[in-house]
């Protein structure tokens, strides 16, 4: 990131977790009037928000750009939907195979992958390509309630992509290191998008 | 080698009417109240109009030598800015004769916000954890507050904050270069 001039340095700089807590409105009054006094009385520190800012802003451009791998709850499609974001959805049940592809216009590209979570402490999102897996999420965030995982696909990878075929694999991950599947899901992506793929133009 | 007078000082030559130093607070206090509009109105231009608003109105209570307390300019200010928001949250535009008669020549324009490089920010954001991740995308896709994350991911609202704390200070640290 780019700073602003020098300034003079702040004796008792503003912790960067609670600058951005106040940014995001994170803070109770008190801390909050704390932290304006001090904005108001030291740029350098005005700076530093600054950066956060930015930082911020940047977040919330790639969050919304669709161009990350990452777990989302069902708000996150809801909200994305709501607000006429194109969202392309498959659901699979363990042990489906799914014809799927993406579109030009589309923002999203979410799989929503049944499972029974009851029991399992960690849980790891496995992909493969050709019975190599290419990709590892360790211990992704789930609720035992959904009855499942949400796995938001990279737009940059998928819009890009050739025509293949993805497994996916939900495993619970047991205290002395074993794995048990909790669901296998076969994605088998046709290329619709016009032109050759990324890596093979 | 010149040395900046205190606030205090500021207030006390524009009293006396000095423009000088009505220039050099709007100077001194114009990006402090930009940060504090961007933080409470969420826009820019939001932000511009409170500098203009704000500005002007503390000008008038320091020419009338309005605040008793010379040495507590910033402390006015910041109050200034918290009733004009509330102000606005009203709906009321008690303002507007003000700026139409001072203009908006007297305050400086906002310092240019920081860069940032997005495709660094991507490969930073892609180094996080899963939980890490997820907590960052719904924090900032819709600027959720951590219950609202805790409740959709099924952790609690600590956990998502100290999770939300650590890949903040994590991607801080990737994006000055240090990870």
């Amino acid at each position: 990131m780019t700073m602003a001039p020098d300034r003079p340095r702040c004796a008792t700089p503003i912790d960067v977790a609670v600058l951005m807590d106040y940014w995001c409105a994170a803070l109770d009054a008190a801390q909050e009037e704390t932290v304006e006094a001090h904005l108001f009385s030291c740029d350098a520190c005005g700076d530093r928000l600054r950066s956060m800012i930015a930082l911020a802003e940047g977040l919330q451009d790639l969050a919304r750009s669709g161009a990350l791998r990452v777990i989302v709850p069902e708000a996150f499609v809801r909200h994305a939907a709501a607000t006429g974001r194109q969202v392309r959805e498959y659901a699979a049940a363990p042990g489906d195979s799914v014809q799927c592809t993406v579109a030009a216009d589309d923002d999203y590209l979410v799989a929503r992958l049944g499972a029974d979570l009851a029991g399992a402490d960690r849980v790891d999102l496995s992909v493969s390509l050709k019975g190599v897996e290419v990709q590892r999420m360790h211990d992704i965030p789930v609720n035992a309630q959904t009855g499942g995982v949400i796995y938001s696909e990279s737009m940059v990878f998928a819009k890009t992509a050739p025509s293949s075929s993805m497994v996916i694999r939900l495993l619970s991950v047991e205290a002395g290191g074993g794995e048990r599947v909790l669901g296998e899901y076969a994605f088998h992506h046709t290329r619709t998008i016009a032109g050759p793929p990324a890596w093979e133009s | 080698m010149s040395v900046e007078s205190s606030e205090a000082d500021l207030a006390l030559r524009i009293a006396g009417g000095h423009p000088d130093a009505e220039a050099e607070l709007c100077r001194r206090m114009a990006p402090r109240i930009h940060l504090y509009g961007l933080r409470h109105l969420r826009s820019s231009s939001a932000a511009d109009d409170l500098v203009q608003q704000v500005l002007v109105t503390v000008l008038e209570a320091l020419r009338a030598g309005r605040l008793r307390e010379s040495d507590k300019v910033a402390h006015f200010v910041m109050g200034t800015c918290r009733m004009t928001v509330l102000d606005q949250r009203r709906g009321a535009k008690r303002q507007e004769r003000l700026l139409a008669e001072f203009g908006a020549d007297l305050v400086p324009a906002a310092p240019a916000g920081p860069s940032i490089d997005r495709e660094r920010l991507t490969r930073c954001v892609q180094s996080l954890n899963e939980r890490e991740r997820s907590v960052v995308v719904l924090t900032f896709y819709d600027e959720q507050t951590s219950r609202a994350a805790a409740t959709a991911l099924g952790l609690s609202e600590a956990h998502v904050r100290v999770v939300r704390h650590r890949a903040l200070k994590q991607l801080h640290t990737c994006m000055e270069g240090g990870a």
